[in-house]
């Protein structure tokens, strides 16, 4: 088919743009952002149909890949799994491109800017794509290095350049884990495989699956425990997705992402970065499932994480770092999501792609309304705003309506309701179902006290910016149409796209494993992994169902009263003076115990001294080498006398001596 | 007919004279002269072993060497005729500009 021959065009279109705006940018007009929207919108039409032609047969995946070298390919697969993510990554980040025109009007380094976020979207398709691990890893890493330059697009600010710095450091630890997990399988499946297979790619997805039971059986010793080395891989991949996709407890570069324009924050918290770490763990899926306790890991990590990065997003006053610790949280659901696959199996990773598309759709729309506000009025602080919606009525409905779908307000058992009700509830009521059959309920307690926190922090922020009176002198105006018409866009996206797709999206993406490509039994891999699958869900208590629901809105009851009406006043308790208020507020004092305490105290001072270490050892040595030779040559240059004849009399004496001894060893012999 | 070992004897004499006076004589010119001196010895050498032997290979060489040695000396002259265009005088002793 002629349509799947384009596939290789999807990411090659944007990095093609990167080239052309980055050199030419600055020639065309409004900074060549013409040439990454024509590309973007181009990869997500090529998407769309082929994510169509998909849905009509989603057992005939496309899947083209030719020798890179040795066992390496380079390849193209485009499962449900990655359909499903390429069409929401090229959709969003069309959007933000759009939008992006109007919101970095008045910026000089436009080109830069546009050359940037177009690579930045070429490398997450690539990375979307990859048919192989080591073409993932590549992809991987491009991304990580997009998200420096564009978080520290305003390099001159020395905030900036820092959380740049701090993003690239904070996820390295995360990317060196996924490497040693590559380097591990690497060499098992060399192991495993006895040498590099003719004619096959060892480190194929599908080649790597077919020999998860093997992998499996391997077992290692870590101290004292027996471990499986499948456990140990799954375990390292997943601590590249905690550094990628912001977890526990490498979440602390996110919050400071921000400091680059709204727009690059809005690529990098829905489409382009954040969600690489949760595609990871669905990509290689059947590994987890296989692997004993890496799930719960999982769903442990994830479950603390939407909890943890929740109660800091109440007591935030910057509009961004609101939305930034709503992101951290949200990537905790979406890996609880994929945790709770040791409770049901695939079904895992069709609720948390599900929240994950969700997420994207109205977290970018948050990310770009705070934008618009921004734009218009100047600040991020809430404590300065108040009363937005007189003046930017589109933006504040907007807003209002990704709040909605954050909260995720909705009826259960109808399928009336907001997107993130659909993928959030089914999260949660999955992590209840884990509860129940293992027995561990802790994730299911974090999940529903996050859905509460989520629900009091998004009103809080809604109610701050939006109502009441301006508690500052700012303008401000309604943004231009290129910056609204995306809002309404993606508002239309966040309120109906999880209703309209609910049922259809999660058994679309259960086929991912099962198709010409790979073709896994699930239910045999779970048991390899020693996880027990439900096998008949039972209906869960009406109860269950309406708590989610419930939590969101007292969550809004608690902020109506509290920032609507403000019928308490929160002075004290709101104020430093407030020990837990304080404790929330410095974010768990994170940014003394691990920057300064952790990274600078620790780390940089055990370099430090490492380095004095070699300077006295190493040099030392060195030193003493150089100081012999030198002292050496000063001694023995006296030799050159410079004078002819003294090396003739050398040459002379010393051809007279080898006469003499060949005259004597003939005689002797 | 004059034996050979006089030849040979002759020739040591002129190698060994020549070798004094490379070591010990100061002057650029005199050095190429007992160079020349040497490479005379080793011809007559040559073609006493020809002439001995009743073959021409010897003297074959020989003009081979005379050639060298024409090539030599025209070399060496007019590096010690620049020598002496900047130093006025031809002294191998102070020629030592490289020496340390």
């Amino acid at each position: 088919m002629a349509l799947e021959n384009l596939a290789f065009l999807i990411p090659v279109l944007p990095a093609l743009a990167f080239v052309i705006t980055f050199f030419f940018g600055k020639k065309m007009p409004s900074g060549g952002a013409i040439i990454p929207i024509l590309s973007i919108a181009a990869s997500f039409i090529i998407s769309l149909l082929i994510t169509l032609g998909l849905l009509a047969n989603p057992e005939e995946v496309v899947s083209q890949s030719i020798p890179w070298f040795a066992m390496l390919n380079l390849g193209v697969l485009i499962d449900p799994l990655a359909a499903v993510m390429l069409t929401m990554v090229s959709f969003v980040s069309l959007l933000i491109h759009i939008y992006a025109v109007g919101y970095m009007a008045h910026d000089p380094a436009k080109p830069r800017y546009f050359a940037e976020t177009s690579l930045f979207t070429a490398a997450m398709l690539a990375l979307i794509l990859s048919d192989n691990i080591i073409q993932l890893f590549v992809s991987w890493e491009l991304v990580g290095l997009c998200s420096y330059l564009l978080i520290g697009f305003w390099f001159e600010k020395p905030s900036a350049a820092a959380a740049a710095k701090k993003a690239f450091l904070t996820t390295r630890v995360g990317d060196v884990m996924f490497l040693t997990g590559i380097i591990v399988l690497t060499t098992d499946l060399l192991k495993l495989a006895g040498g590099i297979p003719e004619g096959g790619y060892l480190l194929r997805f599908n080649e790597i699956f077919s020999y998860i039971p093997q992998l499996s059986a391997l077992e290692a010793n870590l101290f004292g425990l027996k471990v499986s080395h499948l456990t140990i891989i799954t375990l390292l991949f997943f601590g590249g997705a905690v550094g990628k996709s912001g977890q526990f407890p490498l979440h602390v570069w996110l919050p400071d992402a921000m400091e680059g324009p709204t727009t690059v924050s809005a690529l990098i918290h829905a489409a382009t970065m954040v969600t690489a770490g949760v595609y990871l763990v669905a990509r290689t899926f059947p590994m987890f499932l296989a692997a004993p306790d890496s799930l719960l890991v999982v769903a442990y990590v994830g479950g603390f994480t939407a909890l943890f990065a929740a109660t800091m997003g109440i007591v935030m006053n910057d509009i961004k770092r609101v939305l930034a610790f709503s992101t951290i949280s949200q990537l905790g659901y979406m890996m609880l999501g994929l945790g709770v696959g040791a409770a049901i199996g695939m079904e895992a990773v069709g609720i948390s792609l599900f929240h994950l598309v969700n997420h994207a759709f109205f977290k970018a729309l948050l990310f770009l309304c705070a934008g618009s506000v921004i734009h218009a009025v100047g600040t991020h602080d809430m404590r300065e705003l108040g009363g937005v919606a007189k003046v930017m009525p589109i933006t504040a409905i907007t807003m209002t309506a990704a709040a909605l779908a954050l909260a995720g307000i909705g009826i259960p058992g109808t399928s009336i309701g907001t997107s993130g009700f659909f993928s959030k509830d089914a999260i949660i009521e999955s992590a209840y179902l884990f509860g129940e059959h293992s027995g561990n309920w802790l994730p299911y307690g974090f999940s529903i006290a996050a859905a509460l926190l989520t629900s009091v922090y998004i009103f809080r922020l809604i109610f701050m910016t939006f109502t009441g009176k301006p508690r500052s002198n700012y303008g401000g105006h309604e943004s231009p149409a290129s910056m609204t018409v995306p809002l309404a866009i993606l508002a239309v996206f966040a309120l109906v796209f999880g209703g309209l797709t609910q049922t259809g999206f999660m058994q679309f993406l259960e086929e991912t494993f099962s198709n010409n490509f790979v073709n896994l039994d699930l239910g045999r891999l779970a048991v390899l992994g020693g996880y027990e699958l439900v096998q008949s869900a039972s209906a869960e208590p009406t109860f269950i169902l309406w708590l989610p629901i419930l939590v969101a809105l007292i969550g809004f009851g608690i902020s109506f009263v509290l920032y609507y009406l403000k019928a308490v006043d929160l002075g004290v308790l709101a104020s430093e003076k407030n020990p837990i208020y304080k404790l929330l507020y410095r974010r768990y004092y994170q940014h003394e115990i691990f920057t300064e305490f952790f990274s600078i105290g620790i780390v940089y001072g055990v370099v430090a001294f490492l380095a004095q270490l070699v300077d006295v050892l190493i040099d030392s040595i060195v030193e003493s080498i150089s100081i012999v030779t030198v002292a050496a040559g000063e001694a023995l240059k006296r030799l050159q006398t410079g004078v002819v004849q003294t090396y003739a009399a050398v040459v002379v004496a010393g051809v007279s001596l080898l006469i003499i001894l060949i005259k004597l060893i003939t005689e002797v012999l | 007919m004059i034996p050979l070992s006089f030849y040979l004897g002759l020739s040591a004499l002129l190698f060994s004279i020549g070798l004094f006076g490379i070591m010990y004589h100061k002057s650029g010119i005199r050095l190429i002269m007992c160079i020349e001196l040497m490479l005379n010895s080793a011809n007559l050498n040559l073609v006493a072993f020809s002439s001995y032997t009743d073959t021409l290979d010897g003297q074959v060489f020989a003009l081979f060497s005379i050639a060298l040695a024409a090539a030599e000396a025209a070399i060496g002259f007019a590096i010690f005729m620049a020598i002496y265009k900047m130093h006025e005088k031809i002294n191998l002793d102070e020629l030592n500009l490289l020496r340390w």
